[in-house]
């Protein structure tokens, strides 16, 4: 809302692979046009399958919970939450991982430092045990997302 | 006592203040709470005892540190007992008496080794992300101030957080700002800082947090949610508040997403300031019921972010934002109904 923006060069490359915790993500686009989703009820349709975590690159503008809604292949749809810290300056309220850390804050006209920009790993559980086909982001434009991955089930 | 270590030299004795803060608050429970860990009284247990929700139409200033405050028996408006319900907190603004000489009160006070809170304007404070940018009325605490070398001491905990001087010329043109209309901040410029200053005093010492206490505490707010009054208070007043927020909304009125950001922003740092001290309590007595109650209360505080950022984005066109702003208020409804549904019962047994 106030065009506050990560600082590129704390920032990985964009395109690349990066690995947080563990979890393997595909990092946005960095440029200067759209690098992240803007939680607005968009549908993401995701390759059939089992899953056990949702993983998400995610920043919010001020701490923030909202649901997504998962659709299974099946016609059920499952309410779970999406817990995201505030991104200015601000602890891991809800146990996320610290993905990304820009120690400078971009302005619209300056650079800050000493208010650094934080992009949190956080997951979403798929507790039931059915084909997940997508993701309904909530209608939530505190939230921006960077990048998903999903985590299938071991059988 | 202070030392007066020269004629026009005066700061507090011991350490500089604690820079109190929490990511959902704002510079008013920042700045108390710092008066408040001077006195040696842990500010979470004062700042987040009492859990109300109050609105008062017209009253929304477009000020960092707006707080709705009713008027007691005799007019008088006292920010503290709004801010903390169950404790003997009391806050008046003030100005300086004497336009001839505008540091005299302050002086006085760092001579009785007491802080002052005061209004700024980012705008002209060098250690703000706002200097020369941006209009925005703001607070901080004073604690020191050498006329000899010309600086003020200021501290202020909201990021980046600052303790150190700053020269008196700024000082006193953020003091003194019109604070004027900035496009860059639609929600908190257009609000005359006009020296004002908060004088916070703690009127007697807080008997220790019990868990009889705190019911007690708890029963008077979830009454105060439950029993519907002459003002909007409670649920009652939050469904006035969204019904005309609403209405607003589809007439296009920008006037109430101005306001509804600076108003969100003390209902939502009171919440969560209330729900951590709750799950603190219910962590330390071992009561998960408690800490449950204090976490639902939590939720409140981050669905008035969805509120808030939701009109704060919709600003250019508030018809067009009319239904986001429904679904926001109707998620915030519900997590105050919980809310008040878990402290409740928490509250009938402790």
């Amino acid at each position: 809302m106030w065009r506050n923006s990560f600082a590129a060069e704390y920032l990985p490359a964009g395109g690349s692979l990066v690995h947080v915790d563990g979890v393997p993500f595909e990092f946005p686009p960095v440029c200067e046009g759209p690098d992240n989703i803007r939680c607005a009820g968009q549908f993401i349709k995701v390759p059939r399958d089992r899953y056990d975590w949702i993983h998400v690159l995610a920043a919010s503008e001020r701490r923030c919970e909202d649901t997504v809604e998962l659709t299974f292949a099946d016609g059920s749809v499952d309410a779970e939450p999406l817990r995201v810290s505030d991104f200015w300056a601000a602890p891991a309220w809800f146990g996320e991982v610290r993905a990304f850390e820009s120690l400078a804050m971009h302005y619209p006209h300056h650079v800050q430092r000493g208010v650094p920009a934080v992009m949190w790993a956080q997951r979403v559980a798929v507790t039931r045990r059915a084909d997940l086909t997508g993701i309904l982001l909530p209608r939530n434009v505190a939230m921006h997302i960077f990048a998903v991955t999903l985590q299938r089930t071991e059988l | 006592m202070t030392v007066e270590t020269t004629a026009r030299t005066y700061m507090i004795n011991g350490p500089e203040p604690e820079l109190w803060y929490r990511d959902l608050i704002s510079c008013l429970q920042a700045t108390i709470g710092s008066v408040l860990a001077r006195e040696g009284v842990d500010p979470l247990s004062v700042l987040g005892a009492g859990w109300r929700f109050l609105h008062l139409p017209g009253d929304v200033r477009h000020e960092e540190f707006y707080y709705p405050c009713l008027p007691d028996e005799s007019g008088a408006i006292d920010l503290g007992t709004a801010l903390a319900p169950h404790h003997a907190l009391h806050a008046r603004w003030w100005q300086p008496a004497d336009e001839q000489d505008v540091w005299r009160e302050v002086r006085a006070s760092l001579a009785e080794d007491r802080l002052v809170i005061a209004a700024v304007d980012n705008f002209h404070l060098p250690f703000r992300p706002a200097y020369g940018d941006v209009h925005a009325a703001h607070q901080v605490v004073i604690y020191g101030l050498d006329e000899t070398r010309g600086v003020v001491y200021v501290s202020d905990a909201m990021p980046p957080a600052f303790r150190g001087a700053v020269p008196i010329e700024k000082f006193l043109r953020s003091w003194n700002s019109e604070n004027p209309t900035d496009v860059q901040d639609a929600f908190f410029s257009d609000s005359r800082i006009g020296r004002r200053c908060l004088d916070v005093r703690l009127d007697a010492v807080p008997a220790p947090l019990t868990p009889e206490l705190l019911g007690g505490f708890l029963r008077s707010d979830v009454e105060d949610f439950t029993t519907a009054g002459p003002v909007r208070t409670g649920l009652a007043g939050f469904d006035q508040f969204a019904a005309e927020l609403l209405d607003r909304c589809r007439a296009n009125d920008a006037g109430a997403l101005r306001e509804l950001y600076p108003f969100g922003w003390a209902m939502q740092a009171q919440a969560s300031l209330h729900g951590e001290l709750l799950r603190r309590c219910g962590r330390e007595w071992r009561d998960p019921a408690l800490a449950g109650a204090g976490r639902a209360v939590e939720t409140v505080a981050h669905a008035w972010t969805g509120l808030r950022f939701t009109g704060a984005h919709g600003l250019g066109d508030p018809r067009a934002a009319t239904l986001d702003i429904a679904h926001h208020a109707t998620l915030l409804r519900s997590a105050y109904a919980r809310a008040v549904d878990a402290v409740g019962a928490v509250a009938a047994r402790l």
